[in-house]
């Protein structure tokens, strides 16, 4: 009490996106084309296994980073620039969800659920999942696609965003609105998903074929 | 390797791959264990199959169209609150709005100095046509009690009427 917060200048500021976010606070476009050049991927890869729809997924990931312009006015760096990014991404995808929900006919997409633990499609028939002797990459690249995009959302962006070890699981608890543990919990609940779901391919080592031909 | 560092070992293939060291770890414990291989074997699968995940296709001109957005964003106006928009549209010049503020506030001050005065004069009326009423000539007689059972009584009647002006002129 009686302390004033002390707010992080670009000098002092230990992340480095927050700087550069800073900068655009002060109307540097330089510095905001920075971040969407670097946060492009990492915000499509989310956005897209939301929207599987390219030109949708498109639209969204740019207003993602649209209201993140609008909003460097009240930005503030009280967390890393990324949970905050993210955190945009995830809600603008959940209000897109909710949006066809009350408008099935605007997508041609099966409306996804809002409930947390409901899965968003029902769960593809393992027997479509029965691999042939020899399956093609793009083939296998589709059947995981169709695994993780069924998930409940917040399990898939809990294991989208776990991926990787950009984002540690404080992190990802702040994007999701949830505790550590219940970061793990759902982590957990997809990857049981997905191994039940993808166990034909575990079974026959499908990824091994793919991995001895890398030099990895 | 225990029970506690195997389960750490699975915990970390959500994240990543293990290190040739980790593995070879993960493998001599396995050795001693194999009923635990089965979900060894699932859990490093599924993270190799997830590292199979394409990067989503994003265009070439992502970022020019985001940034051709943010300066139209940019540019827009930025709307005023209603109160500065009406003040901009009754006075266009910065000087008559001053004046005419400052004539306001002269003429507000001076309206609650004047009903101060008339409640203070009002206040004074009253006090003094209760002071008549109760008859009070010395307030040092109502010190002592065998004094005020002296002093002359008044009209309840008028009195009350002294009261109830004085309270409704307060």
């Amino acid at each position: 009490m009686g302390f004033a917060r002390l707010t992080p200048t670009m000098a002092t500021c230990p992340d480095p996106d927050a700087a550069l976010m800073l900068r655009v606070k002060d109307g540097d476009f330089a510095a905001f084309e920075d971040l969407v050049n670097k946060y492009k991927q990492p915000v499509m890869n989310l956005v897209y296994r939301t929207l599987p729809d390219a030109t949708e997924a498109e639209d969204l990931a740019q207003h993602v980073f649209l209201q993140v312009f609008k909003s460097a006015g009240r930005y503030e760096v009280s967390a890393k620039f990324s949970t905050w990014l993210f955190t945009i991404a995830r809600n603008l995808c959940l209000n897109e969800i909710r949006r066809r929900s009350r408008h099935p006919a605007d997508s041609l997409d099966e409306p996804a659920s809002e409930e947390d633990d409901q899965p968003r499609r029902q769960p593809p028939d393992l027997k479509t999942f029965a691999p042939p002797e020899s399956l093609l990459q793009g083939e296998l690249e589709e059947k995981i696609e169709e695994a993780v995009a069924s998930l409940p959302e917040n399990q898939r962006t809990a294991i989208l965003l776990c991926r990787g070890e950009e984002h540690s699981y404080e992190e990802i608890a702040e994007v999701l609105g949830v505790s550590v543990s219940a970061t793990k919990s759902l982590i957990h609940r997809g990857r049981e998903t997905l191994k039940q779901l993808l166990k034909p391919y575990l079974r026959t080592g499908a990824w091994k074929e793919k991995q001895a031909g890398n030099f990895d | 390797m225990n029970e506690a560092e195997f389960h750490e070992s699975l915990e970390a293939n959500w994240r990543r791959r293990l290190s040739p060291a980790e593995e070879a770890k993960v493998h001599a414990w396995l050795a001693k264990h194999p009923e635990r291989r089965a979900e060894w074997e699932a859990e490093s699968g599924l993270g190799h199959l997830l590292d199979q995940l394409p990067d989503a296709p994003v265009p070439s001109n992502f970022t020019a169209r985001v940034l051709q957005a943010a300066r139209r964003e940019a540019a827009r106006p930025v709307p005023r609150p209603f109160l500065a928009e009406l003040w901009q549209r009754l006075f266009p010049r910065p000087a008559a709005g001053v004046a005419w503020a400052v004539v306001m506030l002269c003429l507000s001050g001076l309206a609650i100095q004047q009903s101060r005065q008339n409640a203070r004069e009002q206040r004074a009326a009253g006090l003094a046509a209760l002071g008549r009423a109760a008859g009070l000539s010395d307030p040092n007689l109502l010190a002592d009690f065998d004094a005020i059972r002296h002093l002359p009584q008044p009209d309840d009647e008028e009195l009350f009427v002294v009261l109830t002006h004085n309270v409704a002129t307060q």
